[in-house]
C-alpha cells in the first residue's frame, strides 16, 4: 500500500484511538491516561488489609479519579496488591446503602430518613435495656473503621449508652496474638518493623500464606539480599511454600508439638541465648524440663513431620545469625492458638532472636486496623490498651476523657463468642453491628444467623445493604466507606497512617464517626463528647489518653505531621526521626519485673478429630490475593473477580478424589455435624490426603465450620473440622 | 432520648443532621495536607524499574519481548489491576490475565502462578486473520498493535489468538489489546505490570526474531497447557529454574467453558448454507415448470429459488450484525491477501446479483450461481478451519458446512422432482450428519481435558438443546421420505432449525486455546 492510501485507509487517529492516550500525569507519577491526568494527588493508607500501603490517591478538583501505589511510602515501596489498585472500585457498587433502612410491618427493609433512623434505635435500644437492664445489649466493633471511630463508638456506646459489652470482628483474626503477646511481653505489642524481613537470615513462616495474603511483605522477603532460609510451616503447598526453601507440611494444628520439639532440640543442642535468657525471661528452667517431654519421635509422629526434617528445621534456627518468627491465621484460629502463638514466642527468645535487626516473635495483622482496634476500641480493654478493672486506670481514663469516672464500667465485656451465646441463652436482646458480617463469618454461621434472627432489634451499620448481616437488620445505617472519610489506620508493624477523605458518599451515607455524633445527641449522651468534634479532635484525646502506655503517641503533632513522615510507628513520644523502629531493643519488655515470660502448656487434641462418618479434615483461610474476607467490597469488582474462581471450590487430593469416585470439576457435597453444602471438586496435590480445603470468602464455608475458640483469646478455630465429602447426586 | 435534639439547629439553621450530610459532602484532602511531590516530578518509579526495561532500542532482527521469572511470580497478581488502572481499561477490561498450573500430583506438589498478555508474536495470528488490517506489527520494536480505530469489530482476532489476547468491548464495538505499553517505552518508562511487580518478575528484555522462531516448533508451548508456538511464534519468555513436573496442566484443564455463541455468525452460516444447498437443486433440476401466485414476479419463479434468495439476503444480513463497526465494514478488501475472512465477505459479495438472475435466467445464471455460492461456503469453512481450533478443524467444518448444503440441495431436488430418491437421500444425509455428531459425544467419557472431550462435555452439559436436535432431525426426516411437497416443505424448516442449534453448538462447544486459566 502507499503511504497515502495507508494513511486513507487505516487511520491511525480518532475518537477511539484517543480514548487510551497517554501523557505525563507529572506529581512523579510517569505517563498516564490524558482522560485521567491529575490535577493533585495525595497520599493515604489503603484500607484492606494490615500491611497499610501507601495509595497515591489522583485528584481531580479534590475527588480521586484513579489510584497507584505510592512510590515513597516506606510501608510497599512503590507496590501495592490489586485490592489496593481496585480500592476506589467498590465504593461506586450499586447496592451501596444510601438511606437508612427500617423492616416494616411486612418483614420488608424500607427506606427512612436520619431522624426516623436515630428514632428507631434509641426507642429500641432503651427500651430492651430498661426492661432487661444494661447486660442486655451488645454491639460488634470492626478492624476496618479508622481508629478514632472505634474509639468513639466505643465511649458513646459504653460512656454514654451504657452498653455493657462490646467486641470486634478482631476476635475472629487478631485475639490470640493479643493474649499471647499481653501474657509474654506484658503489653500487646508486635516488636517488629517490615525492614526485618529484609534484614533475617532465617525467615520463618507458620499457617501464613504471604505471598496472597500480604503480597507486600512477601515483597520485603524477596528483597531480602542475604539469601535467607524462608521456611514455610503450613499444612498445605501453598504458593508462599512453592516459594520455601523448606517447607514443612505439618499435620494441622500440631504446631505446638513441632516447637516444643524444636525448643526440646535447641536447647540440647546448645543452639541457645543463654545469656539473653538469663538476662530477659522466666520460666526457662521449666520450660526446659518441659520439652524434654518432646522428643523427636514424638514429635514426628504427632506432626506426620519426619525426624530428618525436624532437625533439619532446628538446625537453620539454631544456626542462624538474625531468625525472625512469623505467624498468621494458621496459628490464631486454633483451639490451643494461645499457647501455640507463645510456643514461637518461646522459640525466638531462647534463641535470642529478639530486639535485634531481622529477628523477633512477630504476628501479622489481618484487618488494615485490626491494630487500632486493639488499642482503641474499647471493648475488652479499657481505650488504649487500659484495664477496665484497673481503678487507677478507670481514674486516668476518665481524666483525659473528661468525663465522670463512674460512666467507665468496672469489667470487661463479653468475648464475641460469649455474645453470640448470650443471644442464645437470651441474656444479650439487642446487637449494633458495625462494619463487619457476621451472618457469613462467624463460626458455624448457619447458627449465628439463627441467632441474629431471635434478637429483639438488630442494627447493622454498613457500607452495602447487601451483606448477609445487613439482610437480616431490623435497621440499616448507610456508612461511607474508606475514602470518604478520614482518619487514621494502625498497621501491622504499628504504624499510624492517614486515610483521606477523596469521594463523596452515596446518597445519606454518613462516616460511621457522624453515625456515632448524631446517635449520641439522639441517645441524650451528646454532652459528654462536645469535645469529639472531628477524627483530627479525637486523634488529640487518645494521644492524651495513651500518655505513658508502652503505645505513648504524644510525640505525634497531627495528621499533617504523619502524613509528612509516610506514617508514624507507636511508640512515639517525641519527634521521630526514623522511618523503621523495632521494640525491646533494650531486652525490656513491659512485664512488671521487665522479663519476657515463657509460657508453654501440654499440647491438646483437635476437638473434632476425623473418624468414620466424617473422615476428612476440611481446611478454611484466604482464597486469593483479590479476595478479602467475606467480599462485601471486593466482589463488587470486576477486575478482582476476574483473579479468583467464582464458583465455590473444594481443593481435594487426587488420591482421596478417586478413592471416592470423585472426578476432576465434578459436584461434590460436602457434609459435618453443622451442615451440608455443594462445591466443585478441584483435583490438586497441593492439599495433602486426608485434608480438604475451602476458601473463606464463600458464604457457604462457614455453614461447616465446627464452633470451638481457644479457651484464653476466645478466637474461633476455623481452620479444623471433620468432613465428609462424596459425589453430588446430579440434581 | 433526646431526639429534639435533632430538630434544634446545632449550627446557625441547620439541624445536627443537615450538618453532617452537608459536613460528609465535603472533600478536604488537597487543603488539609501538602502537596508531597512537585507538579514536574519525573516518574519516581523509574527506581525500581530502571533493570527491567532495556536500554537500548532493538537492532535489525531484534524485538522488545515480555519476560516473566515463574520463580518470582507468587500469584499476588497486582500486574492485572495496574495495567487495568494505568491504562484507563473499562471497568470490565484486562489487558493481562491470570492463570495457575498443578503438578506433581503422584510426587512433590507443585503449583505456579502464570501472568500473560500479548506475547507479541513474531508471526501474529490477530494480524493475519484481520479483514481490514488493524493490526501491525511495529517494524521497529516488533509491538503488536491495534489500530483502534480502524477495527471493525468482527472479532476475528480473538479467534485467530490461542492466547485468547484481543479482548471485545461491546460498548465501544472493537476489541483492544496490550501494546506493552509501548507510550511508556518511547518515553523510557517501563509499561504498568513492570512498574507494578512487587517481585519484579516481569521485565522487557530483546530477543532476536530468528531465534524465537528456531525456538517455536510444533513440539514447544509457553507453559503446560498453551498452544504449540510453530502457529504464532510468540516472544514471551517464562523462565523458571524449577523442574516442572510433566504431569503440570491448568487448574482449569479438565473444566469445561462454554464459548460466546455469536449469535449473528450462526444465524449467517445457517442461511446462507442453505441458501447454496437450494441454489443447488435449483441448478441440478434447470427445468423446473412450477409456478408461483406471486402479483409482480414473473411466472415460471420457482419457489426454491425464492426460498434461497430469501435465506441468502437474511443471512448476510446478519452477518452485518455481527460486526461492532458496521459502517466500516467497507474496508474489508484490505485483508485480501491474508484473511479468510476479508475473503468470505468479498465471495459472499459476489453472490446476491447472481443468485437473483439466477431466479430470471435459470437456465444459464443457476449454475454459477450455485458453483459460486459452494465457493462462498468453502471460504465460510476456512474462516473458522484457520483458527487451528480442533473442533473447528477443516474435516469436520468442511463436513459439518457441506452437510448443511447437501441436506437442502437433496431436499430441493426432492420438493422439485417429487422423486423417492431425492428425498431418501436428503433423510440419509440428515441422519448420518447427525449420526456422527452423536458418535463424537463418546468423548466426553474420557475426561482427559482434551479438546474433543471438553467439547462433548460440553455438547451434553445442554441436554434440552441436544434433544430438540435430535427431535427435529428425526420428524425431518421422517417428513422427507414422504415425498409430499408440503411435508419436505416442514421438513426443511425443520431442518433449519435443526441446523441452527448445530450451528450454536458449533461455536458454544468448541475449545478455545488460552493461556491456563484460574
Amino acid at each position: 500500500m502507499t503511504p497515502l492510501a495507508d494513511r486513507f485507509l487505516r487511520p491511525r487517529t480518532g475518537p477511539l484511538t484517543a480514548d487510551l492516550v497517554q501523557t505525563p500525569g507529572e506529581f512523579g507519577l510517569g505517563r498516564v491516561p490524558q482522560r485521567l491526568k491529575p490535577n493533585a494527588i495525595t497520599t493515604a493508607v489503603c484500607g484492606f488489609c494490615a500491611t497499610g500501603c501507601g495509595l497515591n490517591l489522583h485528584l481531580r478538583n479534590g475527588e480521586a479519579i484513579n489510584i497507584s501505589a505510592a512510590t515513597q511510602y516506606p510501608v510497599n515501596l512503590g507496590m501495592a496488591c490489586p485490592k489496593g489498585w481496585e480500592a476506589l472500585t467498590p465504593l461506586d457498587a450499586p447496592d451501596r446503602a444510601t438511606t437508612p433502612l427500617l423492616r416494616n410491618r411486612h418483614g420488608a427493609l424500607q427506606p427512612i430518613d436520619w431522624k426516623r433512623a436515630a428514632r428507631a434505635f434509641c426507642e429500641n435500644f432503651q427500651r430492651i435495656q430498661r426492661e432487661h437492664g444494661p447486660d442486655s445489649l451488645a454491639f460488634l466493633s470492626t478492624g476496618q473503621i479508622v481508629s478514632e471511630e472505634m474509639a468513639l463508638l466505643g465511649a458513646v456506646a459504653k460512656f454514654g449508652m451504657g452498653i455493657l459489652h462490646g467486641d470486634g470482628n478482631t476476635r475472629q483474626c487478631m485475639a490470640t496474638a493479643v493474649t499471647a503477646y499481653k501474657e509474654s511481653f506484658g503489653f500487646d505489642a508486635p516488636p517488629y518493623t517490615y525492614a526485618d524481613f529484609e534484614q533475617s537470615d532465617v525467615v520463618v513462616l507458620i499457617g501464613s500464606n504471604l505471598c496472597i495474603a500480604h503480597p507486600i511483605m512477601w515483597q520485603r522477603v524477596v528483597r531480602n539480599r542475604n539469601h535467607p532460609a524462608i521456611i514455610v510451616i503450613d499444612p498445605r503447598r501453598t504458593e508462599t511454600a512453592m516459594a520455601a526453601t523448606q517447607h514443612v507440611a505439618l499435620r494441622p494444628k500440631s504446631d505446638p508439638s513441632l516447637f516444643y520439639g524444636l525448643a526440646n532440640i535447641l536447647i540440647a543442642s546448645g543452639w541457645i541465648d543463654r545469656d539473653y535468657i538469663d538476662a530477659h525471661t522466666s520460666g526457662f528452667a521449666e520450660f526446659s524440663e518441659f520439652v524434654t517431654h518432646f522428643t523427636t519421635d514424638r514429635v514426628s509422629a504427632e506432626t506426620g513431620v519426619p525426624a530428618e526434617e525436624i532437625w533439619e528445621l532446628a538446625r537453620t534456627i539454631g544456626q542462624g545469625k538474625r531468625v525472625s518468627f512469623w505467624w498468621t491465621m494458621g496459628v490464631n484460629q486454633s483451639h490451643q492458638a494461645t499457647r501455640t502463638a507463645q510456643a514461637i514466642i518461646n522459640l525466638a527468645l531462647i534463641t535470642g532472636n529478639i530486639g535485634r535487626p531481622g529477628t523477633g516473635a512477630n504476628s501479622i495483622t489481618g484487618q488494615c486496623n485490626a491494630m487500632g482496634s486493639r488499642l482503641f476500641s474499647n471493648t475488652t480493654n479499657l481505650l488504649g490498651g487500659h484495664q477496665f478493672e484497673n481503678p487507677a486506670h478507670r481514674e486516668k481514663v476518665a481524666a483525659a476523657l473528661g468525663i465522670p469516672v463512674e460512666r467507665i464500667p468496672d469489667r470487661g465485656s463479653l468475648a464475641y463468642d460469649q455474645i453470640i451465646d448470650g443471644i442464645e441463652s437470651g441474656r444479650i436482646r439487642g446487637l449494633w453491628i458495625i462494619a463487619t458480617n457476621t451472618a457469613h463469618s462467624w463460626i458455624q454461621s448457619g447458627r449465628a444467623q439463627e441467632l441474629l434472627r431471635k434478637l429483639d432489634f438488630l442494627v447493622v451499620q454498613d457500607m452495602y445493604h447487601t451483606t448477609e448481616t445487613a439482610q437480616l437488620a431490623d435497621l440499616v445505617l448507610p456508612a461511607a466507606g474508606w475514602g470518604e472519610k478520614e482518619g487514621t489506620f494502625i498497621n501491622s508493624e504499628r504504624r499510624i497512617g492517614v486515610v483521606k477523605k477523596v469521594r463523596r458518599a452515596p446518597g445519606h451515607a454518613l462516616a460511621d464517626f457522624h453515625i456515632f455524633r448524631l446517635l449520641a445527641e439522639a441517645w441524650g449522651c451528646g454532652h459528654l463528647f462536645r469535645e469529639w468534634t472531628s477524627p483530627e479532635a479525637v486523634f488529640q484525646i487518645l494521644k492524651r489518653v495513651v500518655r505513658g502506655q508502652p503505645c505513648d503517641i504524644s510525640g505525634i503533632e497531627d495528621y499533617r505531621e504523619i502524613d509528612a513522615a509516610g506514617g508514624i510507628q507507636w511508640p512515639a513520644t517525641r519527634p521521630v526521626e526514623v522511618p523503621e523502629r523495632r521494640l525491646f531493643e533494650d531486652g525490656k519488655f513491659y512485664t512488671a519485673d521487665g522479663r519476657a515470660r515463657i509460657v508453654f502448656e501440654e499440647p491438646r487434641p483437635v476437638p473434632e478429630p476425623v473418624d468414620d462418618e466424617f473422615p476428612l479434615f476440611l481446611l478454611t483461610g484466604r482464597g486469593t490475593s483479590s479476595q478479602w474476607h467475606t467480599q462485601t467490597r471486593t466482589g463488587k469488582s470486576d477486575v478482582l473477580r476476574k483473579l479468583y474462581p467464582a464458583d465455590v471450590h473444594l481443593e481435594i487430593h487426587p488420591k482421596d478424589a478417586s478413592r471416592l469416585g470423585i472426578t476432576p470439576e465434578s459436584k461434590v457435597t460436602i457434609s459435618s455435624r453443622r451442615g451440608t453444602v455443594t462445591a466443585r471438586a478441584f483435583v490438586t496435590p497441593t492439599v495433602q490426603e486426608g485434608h480438604v480445603f475451602l476458601p473463606m470468602h464463600f458464604p457457604v464455608t462457614n455453614l461447616l465450620t465446627h464452633n470451638e475458640v481457644d479457651p484464653y483469646s476466645r478466637q474461633p478455630a476455623y481452620k479444623a473440622c471433620a468432613v465428609r465429602v462424596t459425589p453430588a447426586r446430579p440434581s | 432520648m433526646s431526639i429534639d435534639a435533632l430538630d434544634a439547629p446545632a449550627t446557625g439553621e441547620m439541624t445536627l443532621i443537615d450538618r453532617l450530610l452537608a459536613e460528609q459532602r465535603e472533600l478536604t484532602a488537597v487543603e488539609r495536607f501538602s502537596q508531597r511531590h512537585d507538579r514536574n516530578a519525573l516518574p519516581l518509579q523509574a527506581q525500581y524499574y530502571q533493570d527491567l526495561i532495556p536500554l537500548t532500542k532493538p537492532r535489525p532482527g531484534e524485538q522488545y519481548a515480555f519476560e516473566v521469572d515463574m520463580d518470582k511470580c507468587t500469584g499476588c497478581k497486582a500486574c492485572v489491576s495496574a495495567c487495568h488502572s494505568l491504562n484507563g481499561l473499562e471497568e470490565h477490561e484486562t489487558w493481562r490475565d491470570i492463570g495457575k498450573i498443578v503438578g506433581g500430583f503422584d510426587d512433590t506438589p507443585y503449583q505456579q502462578t502464570v501472568t500473560t498478555a500479548c506475547h507479541h508474536c513474531v508471526d501474529p495470528a490477530c494480524a493475519n486473520g484481520c479483514p481490514v488490517l488493524a493490526y501491525e506489527k511495529d517494524t521497529e520494536t516488533g509491538i503488536v498493535r491495534h489500530l483502534d480505530d480502524q477495527c471493525i469489530g468482527c472479532q476475528y482476532c480473538s479467534l485467530k489468538c490461542p492466547y485468547d489476547v484481543p479482548k471485545y468491548s461491546k460498548s465501544k464495538g472493537i476489541v483492544r489489546k496490550c501494546d506493552m505499553c509501548s507510550s511508556r517505552l518511547a518515553a523510557g518508562e517501563a509499561p504498568a505490570c513492570v512498574q507494578a511487580c512487587p517481585t519484579s518478575a516481569i521485565r522487557i528484555v530483546t530477543v532476536r526474531t530468528d531465534q524465537v522462531i528456531a525456538r517455536s516448533t510444533r513440539d514447544t508451548r509457553l507453559v503446560p497447557g498453551a498452544y504449540r508456538s510453530d502457529y504464532t511464534k510468540p516472544t514471551t519468555r517464562f523462565v523458571t529454574k524449577r523442574r516442572i513436573p510433566a504431569d503440570a496442566r491448568p487448574a482449569n484443564s479438565l473444566r469445561p467453558h462454554p464459548e460466546h455463541s455469536h449469535l449473528p455468525l450462526v444465524n449467517m452460516l445457517t442461511l446462507t448454507q442453505i441458501a447454496v444447498g437450494l441454489l443447488l437443486a435449483q441448478a441440478l433440476v434447470p427445468r423446473f415448470s412450477g409456478t408461483l401466485p406471486l402479483p409482480f414476479l414473473v411466472a415460471h419463479v420457482s419457489p426454491v429459488n425464492v426460498a434461497g434468495l430469501i435465506a441468502l439476503h437474511l443471512g448476510l444480513a446478519a452477518s452485518v450484525l455481527h460486526l461492532g463497526q458496521p459502517l466500516k465494514a467497507w474496508r474489508v478488501f484490505l485483508g485480501l491477501r491474508k484473511s479468510w475472512l476479508s475473503r468470505e465477505v468479498a465471495a459472499f459479495g459476489l453472490l446476491p446479483p447472481l443468485a437473483i438472475g439466477a431466479v430470471f435466467l435459470p437456465a444459464s445464471l443457476a449454475l454459477p450461481a450455485a458453483i459460486l455460492g459452494l465457493f462462498c461456503v468453502f471460504t465460510s469453512i476456512m474462516v473458522y478451519a484457520d483458527t487451528h481450533r480442533e473442533f473447528w478443524s477443516f474435516p469436520r467444518t468442511t463436513a459439518r458446512f457441506y452437510g448443511t448444503v447437501a441436506i437442502f440441495a437433496t431436499a430441493g431436488v426432492a420438493f422439485l422432482t417429487g422423486t423417492f430418491a431425492a428425498a431418501f437421500a436428503a433423510a440419509i444425509l440428515v441422519t448420518v450428519k447427525l449420526g456422527s455428531e452423536i458418535w463424537f459425544l463418546r468423548n466426553a467419557q474420557r475426561a482427559d481435558g482434551s479438546a474433543d472431550s471438553l467439547s462433548a462435555q460440553l455438547i451434553l452439559g445442554k441436554p434440552l438443546v441436544l434433544l430438540a436436535r435430535v427431535l427435529l432431525a428425526g420428524t425431518s426426516s421422517l417428513l422427507l421420505i414422504t415425498v409430499r411437497p408440503e411435508s419436505i416443505a416442514i421438513a426443511c424448516l425443520c431442518l433449519a432449525v435443526s441446523e441452527w442449534i448445530e450451528r450454536y453448538q458449533f461455536f458454544t462447544c468448541v475449545v478455545a486455546h488460552r493461556m491456563p486459566g484460574k
